[in-house]
């Protein structure tokens, strides 16, 4: 209601609502390609898509706006070149402005209107290539970053499990007693609802709509071109052309003649050919006895069709008048369509008709839908009779359920958790979950929120602090290993793996918190120790045996390699510094969005 | 190709001398048309030619950088622009692309040339950011490490707080000042984007840093 048709100003531009939907379109098109079969129209739906595509039109116009302000401008022979040079308008290796007018067209535009995009499109490049592509990173840095890259630890690691130390560890009740205290949302089950639903969607009303054979036979000879081969037939014809600015007298002159000729064909039909040859005023076909050769509906005049399409083979039909003038005709052969053709999409079509004849009733019926269950609120049998659809029932949901999927959608759960749905067991309102979808919810049991007894969860919490306590243990104890280990004493208990080498360069997943670790030691005396604690849990001892530092040559291709990541990254962190910067510079305002339902 | 080469060379001559003969003047004019009100279209109009002329010599700019011109017909190229066009926001982007360009070519001294130049022309606050850190990474090279301290004082926009609490850690890193470059890098790492790539190198600086406590 009354939503104003900007979204937002940046520096006083407007960005409009139209345009904010369009760029929420192309990044569901996005998703969709990119995620196949598992897009989900709800990705959408949440505020923060919403935000990180507003933001990123604010920054386009943004940059736009800035380039402006600097006095970029677009070159047109630039602008010409660039149009010139993309591929999608070109035909036969050369650019088409015919193509490029009609594909344009297709997509809505002007010509005018699209260079306008792409020289904001060449003003926001100039705008930032220059920058992104001049970074410089000192020499001294990239030495030291290659340096560091390269060199090599031969390492022995040994690990202290927790495992070992679970069962020792016994944790009293007063320590139980106080963690169920102090974690008592943990043990907090969620609002939970069972419910059951009605869903509406295309899919389903198509199923059921009827379609008769005879409807399937039609539209499978009207659409022939959609179905491979269609039927042919080879005529031939005399043809007494009839002036455009002839007189009844003249005409009637005319008919009569061909009146005349018609007989006497009929008499003998053999001289067909001859005839045609003679008399015919259609030059082309008279040449060669008046055939015209196969033909398929749609190639010739109506009248003429209709009757070449009603005729037995050998047949002759006159006269048949068209613009043209009167026609004698003689059917010579038939080409049949392929029968089991019309089998093999039969099923095909229906689905097809099913679909058209659902999709023209859709917009009314699932506006009743919404009607019916608003208006019969307690109850979602009404609808489902109406429609002829199942009432489902879930499982036990929470406001997180994935599962019914149709149901796991933000505003469907928001809905379902609303007071009128759980308090009076009202039907939800009809929410359109996914496109042609809607679908209406009814709770049948409630379980609020509640706090499981201490009873009920101490098992869990016995299990849980003995990790606790054994995760403590073994730091504790690793710590002492690493400490004895790193004052000259040796330890028997300690199980050394294979020596391996690990470097930045060759780092696999789970390497960089040990990199740390061997960056941070002191390696002047080897073997040297550190030791890390690992996210599984356990304590690593690592021994470091040798350190390959190697020579840094400036010329090797992998150090030229190294230092255009190290820009390239350096340059990625100070085009978000510029962006940001250009962000913070100018007004931008956002119009708080409103819910449109 | 070598036609080409000729037609912009001389493209870059005839830009140079018509603008040592005409410069003063056209300047001269467009104060007295910008002073009078009636001159306010002409002086759009005036405005929006010079985009396009600077435009155009910025393409230059771009083909030599493209064809791995020498130098000194890059430094050329941006000169045309720093000096024709110093208010346009090519003559700070040329000056920016010739500073990298003459770093590579290891001329140390026409890179300090053309970032001084952009921070002491350039009207785009952001820009001026930039070329400071640049400005200060070739100064690292040649061990200026006061001057590049100095230099980072500076006041600049708040996204660039990380990057020179980085740049503060490289110059008092080379310097010796261990404790304070480590601080330094501490605080870069607080301030960068936290799913950058490039925290990683500025973590694994600091790293190395502990190495000699």
């Amino acid at each position: 209601m009354g939503s104003a048709s900007d979204v937002a100003t940046v520096d006083g531009e407007e960005i409009s609502r139209q345009e904010y939907e369009q760029a929420l379109r192309n990044q569901q098109e996005n998703l969709r390609n990119m995620l196949g079969e598992n897009f989900d129209a709800s990705l959408l739906d949440n505020p923060q898509m919403r935000t990180a595509v507003l933001e990123n039109l604010i920054q386009q116009k943004l940059l736009r706006h800035e380039a402006g302000q600097v006095g970029l401008a677009v070159l047109d022979s630039r602008l010409t070149a660039e149009i010139q040079n993309i591929a999608l308008f070109h035909e036969d290796d050369k650019f088409s402005y015919e193509r490029y007018r009609e594909l344009l067209q297709r997509q809505g535009m002007s010509p005018a209107m699209f260079e306008a995009r792409l020289a904001g499109d060449l003003m926001r490049q100039q705008l930032l290539e220059g920058i992104t592509g001049s970074v410089i990173v000192s020499k001294t840095v990239a030495d030291k970053i290659a340096s560091l890259s390269e060199t090599k630890y031969e390492i022995n690691r040994a690990s202290i499990n927790p495992e070992q130390y679970i069962n020792q560890a016994v944790p009293d009740e007063t320590v139980i007693q106080s963690y169920y205290d102090s974690h008592r949302q943990d043990f907090t089950l969620p609002e939970r609802v069972r419910i059951e639903y009605v869903v509406l969607s295309l899919e389903e009303l198509a199923k059921q709509e009827q379609i008769s054979d005879e409807e399937i036979k039609k539209y499978f000879d009207e659409h022939q071109d959609e179905f491979g081969q269609a039927e042919e037939r080879r005529a031939s014809h005399i043809l007494l052309t009839v002036p455009v600015d002839a007189t009844e007298e003249q005409k009637a002159a005319i008919k009569a003649k061909a009146e005349q000729i018609l007989e006497q064909v009929k008499q003998d039909p053999d001289e067909f050919p001859e005839l045609a040859k003679e008399l015919s005023e259609d030059p082309g076909s008279a040449k060669v006895g008046g055939d015209l050769g196969f033909f398929a509906r749609g190639l010739m005049v109506k009248a003429f069709e209709d009757a070449a399409f009603e005729m037995q083979p050998g047949e002759i039909r006159g006269l048949v008048e068209t613009p043209f003038g009167f026609h004698i005709i003689r059917l010579a052969a038939v080409k049949d369509v392929d029968v089991a053709k019309f089998d093999e999409v039969k099923e095909g079509i229906r689905q097809t008709l099913q679909r058209q004849k659902a999709a023209d009733r859709f917009g009314e019926l699932s506006e009743d839908f919404s009607n019916i269950v608003y208006e019969q609120s307690d109850t979602l049998q009404p609808v489902a009779q109406m429609f002829n659809l199942p009432v489902q029932q879930s499982d036990w949901i929470d406001r997180n359920s994935k599962e019914p999927s149709v149901v796991a959608n933000e505003r469907m759960l928001q809905a379902i958790f609303s007071e009128s749905a759980i308090r009076d067991h009202y039907n939800t309102e009809a929410i359109e979950v996914a496109p042609d979808t809607f679908v209406s919810a009814r709770v049948l049991e409630h379980h609020p929120a509640s706090a499981q007894s201490l009873g009920l969860v101490k098992d869990k919490i016995i299990e849980l602090l003995k990790q606790q306590i054994a995760a403590e243990t073994t730091e504790e104890e690793g710590k002492q290993k690493l400490a004895k280990l790193q004052a000259g004493e040796a330890d028997d208990s300690l199980e050394w793996g294979e020596p391996v080498e690990i470097s930045y360069t060759q780092k696999r997943g789970g390497d960089e918190e040990i990199l740390h670790a061997l960056f941070q030691t002191d390696v002047e005396k080897l073997p040297a120790y550190t030791g890390i604690k690992t996210n599984k849990g356990s304590f690593d001892l690592i021994r470091i045996n040798q350190v390959k530092v190697p020579a840094t040559e400036s010329e090797s291709s992998q150090y030229t390699l190294l230092i255009n990541q190290l820009q390239q990254v350096h340059g990625q962190e100070e085009l978000n510094a510029y962006l940001a910067g250009l962000r913070q510079r100018y007004e931008v305002k956002i119009k708080p969005v409103e819910e449109s339902d | 190709m070598s036609a080409y080469d000729f037609e912009e060379q001389e493209k870059i001559d005839r830009l140079k001398a018509w603008w040592s003969a005409n410069g003063a003047t056209l300047l001269l004019t467009i104060v007295v048309f910008a002073a009078a009100v009636v001159g306010t279209r002409l002086w759009n109009h005036y405005k929006g030619e010079q985009a396009q002329q600077a435009a155009d010599l910025y393409t230059v700019l771009q083909q030599q950088v493209e064809k791995g011109s020498e130098l000194v017909k890059i430094t050329d190229a941006a000169q045309l622009l720093t000096q024709g066009f110093p208010e346009s926001g090519y003559a700070s982007r040329a000056a920016l692309i010739a500073a990298h360009s003459a770093v590579q070519a290891g001329n140390n001294q026409s890179a300090r040339d053309m970032l001084q130049w952009v921070l002491d022309h350039t009207e785009e606050p952001e820009v001026k950011d930039l070329a400071r850190i640049r400005l200060a990474n070739v100064l690292v090279d040649e061990g200026k490490y006061d001057q590049v301290l100095s230099l980072l004082n500076a006041q600049h926009g708040a996204s660039f707080t990380g990057l020179y609490a980085d740049l503060r850690g490289d110059a008092l890193a080379a310097s010796g000042k261990t404790d304070e470059a480590r601080a330094a890098y501490q605080k870069a790492l607080d301030s960068l984007d936290t799913q950058g790539a490039y925290r990683n190198v500025v973590q694994m600086k600091l790293d190395v840093l502990r190495e000699h406590q």
